[in-house]
């Protein structure tokens, strides 16, 4: 063995070693729990689809997937439409203090997530800033942000939305801006030099910036637990259900499992796009290929 | 002028400090090649994107065909713009990226082809259409940038150094073919360039630009052989340059005493006897006589370019003076040289800091 492939080994080891220990064998442990059974507390290893046929035919469960995959699908839309000007008026005019405000729209993270959500309760709920405001003036407060799944969704894309500026600013920072003058000399107008040339050009940006999002809310459970109230459980509040107070884990895994092969399929989604892209002949600033 | 289509009045631009534009007034008709000379930094592609309308004037006024268009977005200028990066859009074929300012402009389909078709031929990038731009040579993504500016038959087409990233050999081709695009097309061409050879080739009329100023706009043959400031007799050509103490003015030939030798130029910036002086003398003005002349040395060496070549000739103490002419076979290496020139053809200008 060469001594570059013996370095490679030893570079590639740890990380090897902690993924097949801490992400590959849970996983797989999770895909034979799903053909297990749960009694009383315990797994029994009596090979079975009963618990995919239950959520897969079960309304219950598919209306909780439906409803999640929707909330995914609705905000990762609303931290696209949300980041684009954010990433872009950074990329574009943050001059010399771009990282400054990039981490900026990090700062929620400065805290924990709970911590977070809480903050939000502050604001959303029956006795927040903003309704306390409007009662306080004579209005009605309103319903729709108290313990439903708007409150939920808007807290689910402030969580979330420094990922998607994040990635669409990466894409804009190998982005040749001068090509908006060239649109615009050609008689294009702002808004349409952005849909012919800034849109398809960063498109590899929004999707990986959609599936940083889409994917963790698709899965969520804490937010929507604080701010979706009794009525407002995601498919992540099911099955978090199933691991804890139920004690179904073999049920809870197949739920995963559901979970994980939708993400994987949206990956796919994303895969192909990018794909398109590379076929279209997109070349990043300099000349190397996407 | 008659028939105008750009009309620059008294525009002036600032970026800070810095004088971009500074009361520019420029006019060019209908077809005319006009060229924007002038080293970097010298305010002419500031002066382009402003009648692009890709920057704002602080004052003064633009207008094209007629039209006050100073306050007007680019996209209603109705203009063909051609960038020194080709700057084609990279996910777009060629087709799609020449026929992009026809579809900004609603036309239809037949159009599009008709329009598509007539330009290819004319820039020669028949077969080309579903290219990318990743798969064009340099040349040829310049020639496609050329056709996305001209398809839509605009008023008017800027270039901004476009052959700056070609090589010598391709660079020369394209002077000729653009040249040709702007006969066959009689649209005016407003050309930036810091190459002067470029702006010489193709060029009816020229400007040259520094810090922001117009020092001299004409014909190319008036700016190269009656440079009307010291900055254009020092920046076109190569001239010899001479800097000494004026002895004499009469009838507009000053005698300008240079190391004891008497130069003759003709006098500018109102040169009176006893003013510092600095002459300019274009190399192939300069001849070699057999005898007598204004300057007298050795010849140090023959720099030899194939159609002519340049004598470097020594003067003894110390100066060197390089005069350009056609090949000789009989000159060796220190042979006596005897130098002059007509005075007609020299220019003095009252000298300032900085003078070469």
């Amino acid at each position: 063995m060469s001594s570059n492939k013996r370095l490679f080994w030893w570079l590639v080891a740890p990380g090897a070693i902690f993924l097949i220990l801490f992400l590959i064998l849970p996983l797989a442990s999770i895909v034979v729990f799903s053909f297990w059974r749960t009694e009383s507390y315990t797994l029994i290893p009596d090979w079975n689809l009963d618990n995919y046929i239950r959520i897969l035919t079960d309304w219950t469960y598919i209306k909780f997937l439906l409803r999640s995959l929707s909330m995914a699908t609705i905000v990762s839309l609303i931290c696209l439409v949300f980041s684009w000007p954010i990433a872009f008026f950074i990329a574009r005019y943050g001059g010399k203090f771009k990282l400054i405000y990039l981490l900026l729209t990090s700062a929620p993270f400065l805290t924990g997530e709970i911590l977070r959500v809480t903050a939000l309760q502050q604001i959303l709920g029956p006795i927040g800033v903003i309704n306390m405001a409007l009662s306080t003036f004579g209005f009605e407060p309103i319903q729709a942000l108290m313990y439903t799944n708007t409150a939920t969704a808007i807290g689910l894309t402030y969580l979330w939305i420094p990922f998607m500026v994040l990635a669409i600013y990466l894409s804009l920072l190998n982005f040749d801006f001068e090509l908006l003058e060239v649109a615009k000399v050609n008689g294009a107008r702002p808004l349409r030099a952005f849909w012919e040339i800034t849109w398809p050009l960063n498109r590899a940006g929004s999707a990986i910036g959609v599936v940083l999002v889409f994917i963790p809310t698709l899965a969520s459970s804490i937010t929507s637990k604080f701010l979706g109230g009794p009525n407002g459980a995601l498919y992540g509040n099911i099955l978090a259900n199933q691991f804890g107070s139920t004690g179904t884990w073999a049920l809870g895994s197949a739920m995963g499992v559901v979970l994980f092969a939708i993400s994987l399929i949206v990956l796919y989604i994303v895969w192909k796009m990018v794909g398109d892209l590379k076929r279209s002949g997109v070349t990043i600033k300099g000349g190397a290929e996407l | 002028m008659t028939d105008t289509v750009l009309k620059l009045d008294n525009i002036s631009k600032n970026f800070g400090p810095i004088k971009a534009a500074d009361d520019i007034n420029i006019e060019v008709g209908q077809t005319e090649f006009f060229a924007l000379l002038g080293p970097s930094g010298s305010g002419k592609t500031t002066m382009l994107r402003m009648i692009a309308g890709l920057e704002k004037p602080d004052t003064g006024t633009i207008s094209i065909s007629g039209r006050d268009v100073t306050n007007e977005p680019p996209y209603r200028r109705g203009i063909g713009m051609v960038f020194q990066d080709f700057l084609l859009f990279p996910h777009k074929t060629v087709a799609e990226n020449i026929m992009f300012p026809l579809k900004m402009q609603g036309a239809s389909e037949k159009d599009k082809r008709e329009n598509l078709q007539w330009v290819s031929n004319l820039v020669h990038l028949e077969g080309l259409e579903e290219r990318y731009p990743h798969q064009l040579s340099g040349g040829q993504k310049q020639r496609v940038a050329l056709a996305r500016g001209l398809v839509s038959r605009p008023s008017l087409l800027l270039l901004d150094e476009p052959l700056a990233n070609l090589d010598r050999e391709l660079r020369k081709e394209m002077e000729v073919e653009i040249r040709r695009f702007q006969i066959e097309l009689a649209i005016p061409f407003v050309y930036v360039t810091h190459n002067q050879e470029e702006a010489m080739t193709m060029s009816d009329r020229m400007a040259i630009m520094r810090d922001g100023k117009m020092e001299q706009v004409g014909e190319k043959f008036s700016l190269y052989h009656d440079p009307a400031s010291q900055f254009v007799a020092s920046f076109l050509g190569s001239p010899n340059a001479f800097e000494g103490v004026v002895s004499s003015v009469e009838e507009g030939i000053a005698q300008i005493n240079w190391f004891g030798h008497s130069i003759r130029a003709r006098a500018h910036d109102g040169l009176q006897p006893g003013d510092r002086a600095v002459c300019y003398v274009k190399s192939e003005k300069i001849s070699m006589l057999e005898s007598g002349g204004a300057l007298t040395g050795v010849l140090r060496d023959i720099i030899f370019k194939g159609q002519y070549a340049d004598y470097l000739v020594s003067l003894g103490d110390g100066h060197e003076i390089t005069v350009s002419g056609a090949p000789m076979t009989g000159l060796k290496k220190g042979a006596p040289m005897h130098l002059d020139w007509d005075p007609g053809k020299a220019d003095a200008f009252r000298a300032q800091g900085g003078a070469q």
